[in-house]
């Protein structure tokens, strides 16, 4: 008896505040996203799979999800792409390289709110760099103020951002490169681009496959950086659905149709997560092969 | 686990892949350069007028660097940065703390325990790494208005503990099994009660894996915008760095001696962690990365 209270002591607060703050506010959302409350009523209405069938016809909402997954599908193969081609480069323990990984990371440490605010101080209409175009006398350039430049310019920002994290995973995932095969290639006599071809890239698929999914689990949720950077704009075009989902909760005041939004983008990321998660348990099996 | 094997910094050499010669250094310089522009101007730009930001943006004249703005930045009365840096220590403290007390323990039983309710609890814990907390956050502002913690210290500071507690939990749970469990028999024999052992005897040992998730929660408490913003509001008059960086700089978004100083201020502490600390933070920020 005493051994399970003891038990119940070490479970016990960290469990019931999981629950209070975790499960219980997942389950408010599935529940709350079949009815049409507006924030503050006592009663609001069930309405069953409403809101979710409203999804599919809201122009705004529909147009988030695109923007959404044109950030995530373009993002994550430019962090991949830069994170491998800038783990090849600075693969190796001389401090130069050292210093380079630094400074390939370093945005990462910052929060996405000031990167954006500094990005957008840095691209905006009267920004830094269209104030000294003014200077010498150049035409203005529309970094945030055309809505294809705008989510251009985020992708980049984010890109900017993160791909250290990339290159950091990448460099991990060529120390598990066996050092036998790399020799038995050069010994063959195959070239540098076939060694990699054959021999490296083969080696870190698993490694590729997680580095994917995770940049595009990160980039389904892109917020903060949408705030500070765009706002949203110009005229919505770079609301993302995480955006709106906040926008339609808080300022629309529809938090059913916000959190049917939620439940959606929950079930997406929860998927790809999954995903990660399986795909890694095969990977580490994998390595240890 | 492989959270925390997979960061592991490159040591090892492979000669076939590395470009030789001065074409790679070359690129990386200029790579490096593009990288670092946007830090660069934050920091120079903290020290100019906005005449000299916006027409000379990249010149370093030091007679016409002034700490004016840097100072009336840091007693700006829309957001006292130093209050900021406070509240937001404060709030990093507690939920570090927070969270390694309810985390701790809980990983120890799920360890130590081969029953299939332990591996379901772990499940479940787990499973809360999926939620994101962008959208996490709608619900819980009504379990907190229910239970009167809307808007307060400590209703931020558990949500933001319960957000830690699921990649906690699976990192300790995964390091302490790798903890012979024969050394906290022994000290069981001796008669001390499970608290005991697992604080004096496992805690010390997980110190790599606490000081990983330190890292990562104090980099994450310290950048988090979202909650702060709609758990705190600005009703509550309490601003962490980043929700003050959002009221002093978005009403002033072209006032750049406003901006960019207040912005220097605002990631100064991150940045001076950061070149102390850089392994462990590369490590730490990259093993919360993999967390999805």
């Amino acid at each position: 008896m005493r051994a399970r209270l003891t038990t119940l002591s070490m479970v016990g607060p960290a469990l019931v505040l999981f629950v209070v703050m975790l499960v219980v506010p997942v389950c408010l959302s599935l529940y709350l996203s079949l009815t049409d409350w507006d924030g503050y009523s006592a009663n609001p209405a069930f309405v069953g799979l409403k809101n979710y069938v409203n999804l599919t016809h809201s122009a705004e909402a529909i147009r988030a999800g695109w923007v959404t997954l044109l950030i995530a599908a373009v993002g994550t193969v430019l962090l991949s792409v830069f994170g491998l081609g800038f783990a090849l480069l600075v693969n190796g323990a001389s401090r130069l390289n050292a210093f380079f990984r630094i400074v390939l990371f370093y945005p990462h440490v910052l929060s996405a709110l000031v990167v954006g605010f500094l990005w957008s101080a840095v691209l905006g209409t009267s920004g830094v760099v269209n104030g000294w175009l003014t200077s010498k006398g150049a035409e203005v350039l529309p970094f945030l103020s055309d809505p294809k430049w705008a989510l251009a310019s985020l992708i980049a920002v984010l890109v900017w951002a993160g791909f250290g994290v990339n290159v950091v995973l990448y460099l991990a995932g060529l120390q598990t490169v066996s050092k036998d095969l790399l020799e038995a290639a050069r010994i063959d006599g195959a070239s540098k681009r076939q060694t990699f071809f054959n021999v490296t890239l083969p080696a870190l698929a698993p490694v590729v496959t997680v580095n994917l999914v995770l940049s595009l689990v990160t980039l389904l949720k892109t917020y903060d950086l949408v705030v500070s950077l765009t706002g949203g704009g110009p005229a919505g075009s770079t609301q993302t659905a995480a955006y709106l989902i906040l926008w339609d909760s808080f300022h629309n005041n529809a938090l059913g149709f916000g959190s049917a939004q939620s439940v959606v983008l929950m079930v997406i990321t929860a998927g790809l997560a999954l995903t990660v998660a399986r795909l890694r348990a095969r990977a580490d099996r994998g390595v240890q092969a | 686990m492989s959270a925390l094997r997979m960061p592991r910094v490159a040591t090892v050499q492979f000669k076939s892949f590395r470009t030789k010669g001065w074409g790679r250094i070359a690129f990386l310089v200029v790579t490096s350069v593009l990288m670092l522009v946007p830090m660069y101007l934050l920091i120079v730009s903290a020290f100019k007028s906005q005449q000299d930001i916006l027409q000379h943006p990249f010149s370093l004249a030091p007679d016409q660097l002034t700490t004016e703005y840097l100072r009336k930045a840091a007693t700006n009365p829309d957001f006292n940065i130093l209050k900021g840096y406070a509240v937001t220590i404060l709030f990093v403290v507690s939920v570090n703390v927070l969270s390694v007390a309810l985390a701790g323990p809980v990983s120890y039983v799920i360890a130590r325990r081969s029953e299939r309710r332990y591996r379901m609890l772990l499940l479940l814990f787990v499973a809360g790494t999926f939620i994101p907390s962008q959208v996490l956050v709608i619900p819980v502002v009504y379990t907190l208005k229910f239970l009167g913690l809307m808007g307060t210290i400590p209703g931020f500071v558990l949500f933001e503990t319960t957000l830690t507690l699921p990649f906690s939990i699976f990192l300790y749970a995964g390091y302490i099994m790798t903890i012979p469990a024969s050394l906290d028999e022994a000290a069981a024999v001796d008669g001390a009660g499970k608290h005991r052992v697992f604080w004096s005897i496992v805690f010390p040992l997980m110190k790599p894996a606490v000081v990983t998730m330190v890292i990562l929660n104090t980099f994450s408490v310290w950048n988090d915008f979202v909650n702060p913003q709609i758990i705190l509001g600005p009703g509550s008059g309490l601003y962490t760095v980043t929700t003050g960086v959002y009221a002093a700089v978005s009403q002033y978004s072209t006032d750049y001696t406003v901006v960019f100083p207040t912005l220097l201020l605002a990631v100064a502490p991150l940045l001076v962690v950061f070149v102390l600390l850089q392994r462990h933070v590369i490590s730490g920020l990259t093993a919360g990365a993999t967390k999805g």
